[in-house]
This record gives C-alpha cells, sequence and structure tokens, in this order.
C-alpha cells in the first residue's frame, strides 16, 4: 500500500501524513520515519523539532536519508514495516545541488522516482510526502525552474505509483 | 463562519458576493471591524492573509486575535487567498508569513462549519 499525500506550506501534510501512517499500521511491524532535511541553521532546527514533537510517543524508528533514498533499505530490519518519507522536495533538492554544479533534472528525476519504487517493493506500507511548489505563479532562474520541473515530473510518477493520492488543504485531506 | 480559499485571482469574491446575495461595498478588505459593527448583517472579510500580514508587521498575534473575534462574529465569512503552494521564499519574513497563514487556515477550516475552495471561480466544498 503507497499513499502519496501532496499540500503546500503549512497545509498540514506531515500531521495528516502521520495520522495516514497510524490508520495503516499494525502491532507485528516495525514504523520508520525517513528524514531528508539537512539542517543549516535555526529554523530549519526549529523545523524539525516541531516535527520530532508532533511523532513523539508514536514509535518512529528514524533514519536520517538525505539522498539515496533506496540505500535507506540497508537501515532497516527484514519484516513487515511501514514507513514514512519526508519529504520529495528536500530530497529532489538534496539530489540536484549536492555536487558542486546542479544535477541534470532526468538524473535526479531517475534516481528519486528509481528510490522510491525500490522502497515500495520492500515495504508493506509507504507513506511519501511530497510538496505542491507550483502556484506562486513566478518565474524563477534557469536552476530553479529546473527543480520545479523536476519536483513535477517526480509527483506524477509516483501519483501513478500510488494507490492513493491525497491533497491536503488547510488540513482538510482531499482524495485526488 | 465560513471559510473560502484559493489561489489569486480565482474569482473567490465573486464567488461569495453571488452566492450568498451581498453588495461589494459590504465587504471589508483585508481588516477586521470590531464591536460597533450591527451583527445582524453577515460580515464578509475578504484578503484575509492581508489582515494576518498586518498584524505579524504590527507585532500582533493574529492566530489568538482571529479567535477573539470568531468569539463575537460567529457567522461571517472570511475569505483568503492560499499562499503556501509555491518556492519557499528566500526572505525569512515571507516564509514565517506564508507558514502562519497555513496553520492559521487549518486553525479556522477546524472551526468552520463550512469551508470551500475556489477554483476559476468554481467553489468546491471540501468540509
Amino acid at each position: 500500500m503507497m499513499i502519496l499525500v501532496i499540500g503546500g506550506s503549512g497545509s498540514g501534510k506531515s500531521s495528516y501524513a502521520e495520522e495516514a501512517v497510524c490508520s495503516v499500521f499494525e502491532e507485528d511491524m516495525k514504523k520508520y520515519y525517513l528524514a531528508t532535511m539537512q539542517v543549516f541553521d535555526e529554523e530549519g532546527q526549529k523545523k524539525i523539532e516541531r516535527h520530532r514533537k508532533l511523532r513523539s510517543g508514536k514509535g518512529f524508528l528514524t533514519i536520517e536519508q538525505p539522498r539515496s533514498i533506496g540505500r535507506s533499505l540497508e537501515k532497516m530490519d527484514g519484516g513487515k514495516k511501514t514507513v514514512l518519507l519526508e519529504c520529495i522536495s528536500n530530497l529532489t533538492a538534496n539530489e540536484m545541488f549536492a555536487g558542486e554544479r546542479p544535477r541534470l533534472e532526468m538524473q535526479v528525476v531517475e534516481n528519486v522516482v528509481s528510490g522510491l519504487r525500490k522502497l515500495k517493493e520492500n515495504t508493506t506500507n509507504l507513506v511519501v510526502v511530497s510538496n505542491n511548489i507550483f502556484e506562486d505563479g513566478i518565474v524563477y532562474d534557469q536552476t530553479t525552474m529546473d527543480y520545479i520541473h523536476a519536483m513535477g515530473e517526480i509527483n506524477q510518477r509516483l501519483a501513478a505509483m500510488a494507490d492513493r493520492v491525497v491533497e491536503v488543504v488547510a488540513g482538510i485531506p482531499v482524495v485526488i | 463562519m465560513k471559510l473560502v480559499i484559493g489561489g489569486y485571482a480565482q474569482g473567490k469574491l465573486s464567488y461569495v458576493l453571488e452566492k450568498y446575495g451581498l453588495q461589494k461595498d459590504e465587504v471589508w478588505d483585508g481588516i477586521l471591524p470590531d464591536h460597533t459593527v450591527s451583527e445582524q448583517k453577515t460580515v464578509v472579510i475578504d484578503h484575509l492573509h492581508h489582515w494576518v500580514k498586518n498584524r505579524i508587521l504590527d507585532g500582533g498575534y493574529p492566530e489568538k486575535e482571529i479567535e477573539t473575534f470568531l468569539n463575537e462574529f460567529e457567522d461571517c465569512i472570511l475569505i483568503s487567498d492560499e499562499i503556501g503552494n509555491g518556492i519557499i521564499p528566500l526572505n525569512a519574513f515571507e516564509r514565517g508569513y506564508r507558514e502562519r497563514v497555513g496553520r492559521i487556515l487549518i486553525l479556522l477550516a477546524k472551526r468552520a462549519e463550512e469551508v470551500e475552495r475556489v477554483i476559476c471561480g468554481i467553489g468546491q466544498k471540501i468540509k
């Protein structure tokens, strides 16, 4: 079972994704949280703290995996598992901007999608959080436009892979 | 309270005016009325996100203030842009503002008896 959760900034997509995990989770499973965010400043630290608080007491084992998401499987035990991945926009940015020069859009898309496919095949339940970054109408520099385009492509491919796609709007889940 | 949200220039205000048979001059644009306003009339607030921005700039606490307002004007219609669906702004204030508008909309959506999202002038009832 794969659920893709998408929403804008401050839409409540994380809390919803955690609820979704709890609804598919069963006692005989391990519960993993794949964290992709790299912290560079106090604001990032605060964001992580807020998310940690949301998750606390829910029994998640956290794996930090800012890149090469498929490799997180090496850090998990065998057997049944429910995995929450947060979030595709960080993962994509990390993949694209890790080196001195941005990587090609198509390479980034392939890398993220193939990693996610591997995760889907090797987990019982996979809940993936992604971001709606597409509606501010601003034309950015080419690199940022490439990033937006890569994100759009990845979201479409993940939506095709998923059993359910949910958009969270002002905390309200809308199944699309 | 009814909450109407949607992207920029999606026809949210026209949608509300037509649906509830109201006039444009009855609408509060980016400000909240105080208690001197008659509670008989339906109070409509447009551009609620502008009000949030101004309250933050003035050192206010919009999350609390909007609750206080709603305790008095239970039957109002609130209209706000959804501003969180874009690239993370470089500017720290804009980032914080965007996040806070999102969180306020979640609070309001919880409290609302009805939430509609307007796209291309068409209202979708999501609660």
